[in-house]
C-alpha cells in the first residue's frame, strides 16, 4: 500500500504555475486537484451567510472559525470540535465562457496556457466548488454566436457533463457576448450568479449593456477578465506588423518604442472596465494566464457576492 | 566671415544625409505577428503617434546636426570676431623674408616692396598692447613697438642671405614659447621651405605676393681648378641657373686683366680660360648681364698665381730627365733651385728613395733634420697596384719602400699602393715610395707621369692653396696662423682656429702679418637664384594648419589668431551635447507614456 502523505505535505496544485499544472493530467484530474488544494487552503468558508443544516462534528484545525467551535463538547470533554453544516442548495450559477478565436492565443506557446485553456480549467474548478456547495451550475459558451448551452444542475454528476462540454470546446471565430448573456435570462428564472469569463476583446458597450440587463433582473454578475502576459507587456522584434486574428486589423510599429504607452493604454482599458462594472455593482477581476489557479479562485470566490 | 583650415574635410558634410538614408534603407516590410489585443495598440497609436512622430523627427534632426557639427569641427573653422573693432592683445612674430630672392623685380616693382607693404599692413593692425617681434633674413628676432617695427620694415632691403623659412618658424616658435601667432611674409621660394617637426599650437599665417616669379639667370658655381695657377693663367669652370633651352652671355674677369666671354646654358658647366696673370692673389669674377635679380648675377673667387717653378733635377735618371725636359719645354719648369726633383734639397723637394739601400738611413736622418713627419721604411718586393685616386691612376708597383709616419700622424697621404702610403707630403717635402724607374713602377712609362710631376712640383711641393667658399653670414674656419681678415679696405682681427662670419659677398683674405695665408670666397647661396614659388598645397603639406592669404589681404588677415575665433572646440562640444540629447530622447522615447 502506497504511503499517503499528510494533507499539509501534498503539493498545492492550486498554487503552481498553471502551465505546469495543466501538464499533470486531464481536465478532470487537474481541476479536482486544484479545487482540493484550494479548499484545503481556505481559512474560512468562501460562502458565508448560507442557510445551512448541522451535519457532523470534526476535529478543530488551525484556521477554523472560532464561532463554529462546539463549546459544549469543549466543556464536557475538553476537546476542540467544530460543527460542520450541510449546505442547502439555493444558488443557481451560470458560467458564460468566451471561446472566440482571440481566446485561443498565447504569447508564449511553450510556457503559458492559451486564454481558452486557462478559462476551461478555471470554469471547471469554479463549477466543482459551487457543486460541492450544492449550488446548481450551468454553462454557456460563445464566440460570435452562442456555441453551447448547458442548463444549471446541482447534481454532483453534473460536473462531468460540464467537463465534457468544456473539453470539447475549441476556439471559434469572432466575439459577441451580448447574445450569450441575453440567453442567461432563459436559464436563470430566479435570481442567481452569472460569471463571464472572457478576454473582453469585444464590443464593450454591447457587453456592458447586456451585463446591466442581467443586474436589472436581480442577478449577481462577476466578470473574470483573462489576459495573456504578452498582452499586458508589449514585446517582440525591433519592428513588427501586429495582426488581430479575429478582425484582420493590423498595425506596424516598433514594440520597444511603444511598450510604455501600450501598457498605459491597457491599464486605462482595464480601469475603464473596472469603473464601468463598479457602477453597475458588477464584480470585476483581471486575471493573467500565468496566475496560479488557486489565486484566481480566491480572488473570484472570496470576494464574490453572497448568494441570494 | 568664416574660414576653414581643412576645407577638404567639408566633403564629409555629405555624411549628414546618412541618418535619413539609413532611415529610408531600414524601411522594409516587418514580420507579421498574430496579436489579439491590436485594439489596444491602435488606441495607443492614436494617442501617442503625434508625440512619437515629433520625437522621431527630433532624433533625425539631432543626428543630422551631430554629423554636421562633427564634420564642421574637423574642418577647422574659424570666424572673424573683430567686426572692425580691434582684436584681443596677443603675441606675434612677423617674419619678413628679405633674402636675396626678395630683390627680384616683378612688373617693375621689387618683390620686397610688396612684402614690406604687406608687413606694414599687418603692423598697422597692431596695438601697443600687442607683443611684437620682427624676424628677417639675418635670423635675429627683434622686439619692438608697432611703430618701431613699422620703421624697421620700411627700411628693409634685400640681403644676400638665404632665408630658410622652416628655420625661421622654429625661431619664432622659440620666441613665442607656445603662445601667439606667426605671420610669414615671403615670396615662398620652393627652395626656402623646409618641414617642421611640429608647430605646437601656434597659428601660422602665410602672406604671399600675387603673380608669377620672373625667369632668372644666376651664377651658381665658379671653380678656378687647382691652385696655384702659373702666370700662364688657368681654366675656370662656371655653372649658371636659368631658363632651360636658353643661353646667356657670361663674362669672366681675373683681376684687372681683359675680360673673357662665353655663352652659358643652365646646368651645363662652362669652361673659360683666363688670360695670363702676374704672380699674386687675384680675384676672379663670373658675371651675367643684369636681370630681375641683380645679386646673383655675379660670383667671385680668388686664385693664387705663382711663377713657373725653378727646378733642379738629376741628370743620371733618364725617365726623370726626359719628363723634366718636356715640362721645361712646355713652360711648366725652369732651371732653378726652388724645387729639388728626385732628391732632398734645401727647399721644396720631391724625393725618391736612393739607388743604394744603404742611403736610406742617411736620407731618413736628413728628413728628420728638416722636420718631415714621414720616414722611409723597409723595402717590399711584393708587386701591387697603386690605388686609383685624384693624383695617380692605377699603376703597377713592383718595389717600394714603406713610408712610415713619425708618431701617430698620418696626414699628407697623396697616393697609396696596396693600401699603404706610397706618395706623401709633409710641409714642402713630397716623398715617393718607389724610384721613378720601370724596374720599380710602371709610372715613368705611363702617360700620367708628366702631369704627376707637374702637380707634385707646382702644387704639392710649393704648397697648395685652396680658397674656402661660404655664404654671407655662414661661419668659415680661420687658418691657424691667421691674425687678420681683410676685404678691400675693411679688416677684422681674428684668431687662428676660430670661425669668421663674412657679412656680405666678396673675397676675404686671411693674413698673418704681411703674408696672405688664404682666401675666403663669399657668394650668395645658389638656391636663392631659383625663384620658383611653392604652391599653397606644398606650403600646407610642410606646415599643416597654415592659413594662406595674398599680400593684399594681409591687413584683414593679420592678428587672425586673436581676431578669429577657432570654432573647433565649440563645435565639438556642440556635437557632444547633441549626442547626449540624442541619447536622452532615444531612451525617453520608449520609457515615457
Amino acid at each position: 500500500m502506497a504511503p499517503v502523505s499528510p494533507p499539509s505535505e501534498r503539493p498545492r496544485l492550486d498554487l503552481l504555475d498553471p502551465h505546469e499544472v495543466a501538464r499533470l493530467g486531464g481536465l478532470e484530474l487537474v481541476t479536482q486537484g486544484v479545487v482540493e488544494g484550494f479548499l484545503a487552503g481556505l481559512h474560512r468558508s468562501p460562502r458565508r451567510g448560507f442557510s445551512v443544516e448541522f451535519a457532523e462534528h470534526r476535529m478543530y484545525q488551525p484556521g477554523d472559525e472560532p464561532r463554529y467551535v462546539d463549546w459544549k463538547i469543549l466543556g464536557r470533554a475538553d476537546r476542540l470540535y467544530v460543527k460542520q453544516f450541510e449546505e442547502e442548495t439555493n444558488l443557481r450559477a451560470i458560467l458564460v465562457l468566451d471561446v472566440s478565436q482571440s481566446m485561443g492565443w498565447t504569447g508564449a506557446p511553450g510556457s503559458v496556457l492559451t486564454k481558452l485553456a486557462y478559462a476551461q480549467r478555471l470554469a471547471a474548478a469554479l463549477a466543482l466548488v459551487l457543486l460541492r456547495q450544492r449550488d446548481a451550475v450551468g454553462l454557456i459558451t460563445f464566440d460570435e454566436a452562442v456555441r453551447s448551452v448547458t442548463p444549471a444542475r446541482a447534481r454532483t454528476t453534473h460536473w462531468h457533463q460540464l467537463l465534457r462540454v468544456l473539453s470539447a470546446t475549441t476556439a471559434g471565430k469572432g466575439t459577441a457576448a451580448e447574445p450569450a448573456l441575453r440567453r442567461v435570462v432563459d436559464l436563470l428564472r430566479r435570481r442567481g450568479l452569472v460569471v463571464l469569463i472572457s478576454d473582453l476583446l469585444l464590443d464593450q458597450e454591447l457587453a456592458l449593456q447586456a451585463l446591466r440587463f442581467l443586474r436589472h433582473r436581480g442577478h449577481q454578475v462577476m466578470v473574470l477578465h483573462l489576459m495573456d502576459p504578452a498582452e499586458v507587456r508589449l514585446s517582440g522584434p525591433a519592428e513588427a506588423r501586429f495582426v488581430d486574428p479575429e478582425t484582420g486589423r493590423a498595425v506596424t510599429l516598433r514594440p520597444k518604442d511603444w511598450a510604455a504607452a501600450y501598457e498605459a493604454t491597457v491599464e486605462a482599458a482595464v480601469r475603464a472596465w473596472l469603473l464601468a462594472c463598479r457602477r453597475e455593482d458588477i464584480h470585476y477581476f483581471r486575471i493573467t494566464t500565468d496566475t496560479p489557479f488557486g489565486l484566481a479562485l480566491r480572488a473570484a470566490l472570496t470576494q464574490a457576492p453572497a448568494a441570494v | 566671415m568664416i574660414g576653414f583650415l581643412h576645407p577638404w574635410v567639408l566633403l564629409g558634410l555629405a555624411a549628414a544625409g546618412l541618418p535619413l538614408l539609413l532611415h529610408l534603407l531600414a524601411r522594409r516590410e516587418p514580420p507579421a505577428l498574430e496579436f489579439p489585443a491590436v485594439r489596444y495598440l491602435m488606441e495607443t497609436a492614436r494617442r501617442h503617434e503625434r508625440r512619437l512622430k515629433v520625437q522621431n523627427y527630433l532624433l533625425l534632426i539631432l543626428r543630422t546636426l551631430l554629423v554636421l557639427a562633427l564634420v564642421l569641427g574637423a574642418s577647422g573653422p574659424h570666424v572673424d570676431t573683430r567686426l572692425g573693432a580691434g582684436h584681443v592683445p596677443g603675441a606675434l612674430v612677423l617674419v619678413v623674408d628679405n633674402s636675396l630672392s626678395s630683390g627680384a623685380v616683378v612688373d617693375g616693382v621689387p618683390v620686397l616692396t610688396q612684402l614690406r607693404e604687406a608687413a606694414g599692413r599687418v603692423l598697422s593692425e597692431a596695438t601697443p598692447a600687442d607683443t611684437l617681434w620682427l624676424l628677417t633674413a639675418d635670423g635675429i628676432p627683434r622686439r619692438g613697438s608697432p611703430e618701431a617695427l613699422r620703421q624697421s620694415v620700411a627700411g628693409l632691403s634685400p640681403l644676400s642671405l638665404r632665408m630658410d623659412l622652416g628655420e625661421a618658424l622654429r625661431t619664432a616658435e622659440d620666441v613665442l614659447r607656445g603662445s601667439g601667432q606667426i605671420v610669414v611674409v615671403s615670396d615662398f621660394q620652393l627652395t626656402a621651405l623646409s618641414a617642421l617637426p611640429a608647430l605646437s599650437a601656434l597659428s601660422v599665417l602665410a602672406v604671399r605676393p600675387s603673380g608669377s616669379p620672373p625667369a632668372n639667370w644666376g651664377v651658381t658655381s665658379i671653380d678656378p681648378g687647382h691652385q696655384p695657377w702659373t702666370t700662364d693663367g688657368g681654366a675656370v669652370r662656371i655653372l649658371v641657373s636659368g631658363p632651360a633651352q636658353a643661353t646667356a652671355p657670361l663674362t669672366l674677369r681675373v683681376g684687372d686683366r681683359p675680360a673673357r666671354r662665353g655663352l652659358a646654358s643652365a646646368g651645363v658647366p662652362l669652361g673659360i680660360s683666363s688670360p695670363t696673370v702676374p704672380a699674386g692673389w687675384w680675384p676672379v669674377a663670373a658675371e651675367l648681364d643684369p636681370d630681375e635679380v641683380r645679386a646673383d648675377d655675379r660670383r667671385v673667387t680668388a686664385v693664387r698665381v705663382l711663377p713657373v717653378a725653378g727646378v733642379a733635377w738629376p741628370s743620371d735618371e733618364p725617365y726623370l730627365l726626359a719628363a723634366a725636359e718636356v715640362l721645361q719645354a712646355g713652360g711648366r719648369f725652369r732651371r732653378g733651385s726652388e724645387v729639388a726633383l728626385g732628391f732632398l734639397g734645401p727647399n721644396a723637394s720631391v724625393v725618391e728613395p736612393p739607388k743604394d739601400p744603404a742611403g736610406i738611413e742617411v736620407l731618413n736622418r736628413r728628413l728628420g733634420e728638416r722636420g718631415v713627419a714621414w720616414r722611409y721604411g723597409r723595402l717590399s718586393l711584393e708587386a701591387v697596384a697603386s690605388d686609383s685616386g685624384e693624383l695617380v691612376g692605377r699603376e703597377r708597383v713592383l718595389r717600394r719602400y714603406g713610408l712610415e709616419p713619425v708618431g701617430n700622424a698620418r696626414t699628407g697621404v697623396l697616393a697609396t699602393a696596396g693600401g699603404a702610403p706610397w706618395i706623401v707630403r709633409s710641409g714642402r717635402v713630397v716623398l715617393i715610395g718607389s724610384r721613378l724607374d720601370p724596374e720599380w713602377t710602371s709610372l715613368p712609362v705611363s702617360a700620367a707621369f708628366i702631369p704627376l710631376l707637374d702637380a707634385l712640383v707646382n702644387r704639392m711641393a710649393r704648397g697648395e692653396v685652396a680658397t674656402v667658399e661660404t655664404a654671407p653670414g655662414d661661419p668659415a674656419p680661420v687658418p691657424d696662423l691667421a691674425t687678420e681678415v681683410r676685404a678691400g679696405n675693411r679688416t677684422w682681427p681674428v684668431e687662428g682656429g676660430a670661425r669668421f662670419r663674412p657679412p656680405e659677398p666678396g673675397i676675404y683674405y686671411f693674413l698673418a702679418g704681411r703674408d696672405t695665408l688664404g682666401a675666403l670666397s663669399v657668394n650668395p647661396d645658389p638656391r636663392e637664384s631659383e625663384l620658383t614659388r611653392a604652391t599653397d598645397s606644398q606650403i600646407r603639406g610642410l606646415w599643416p594648419g597654415t592659413r594662406i592669404v595674398s599680400t593684399t589681404e594681409a591687413a584683414t588677415a593679420g592678428f587672425f589668431g586673436s581676431a578669429r575665433a577657432d570654432l573647433t572646440g565649440p563645435l565639438l562640444w556642440l556635437a557632444l551635447t547633441l549626442g547626449l540629447v540624442e541619447l536622452l530622447v532615444a531612451s525617453g522615447r520608449g520609457s515615457r507614456a
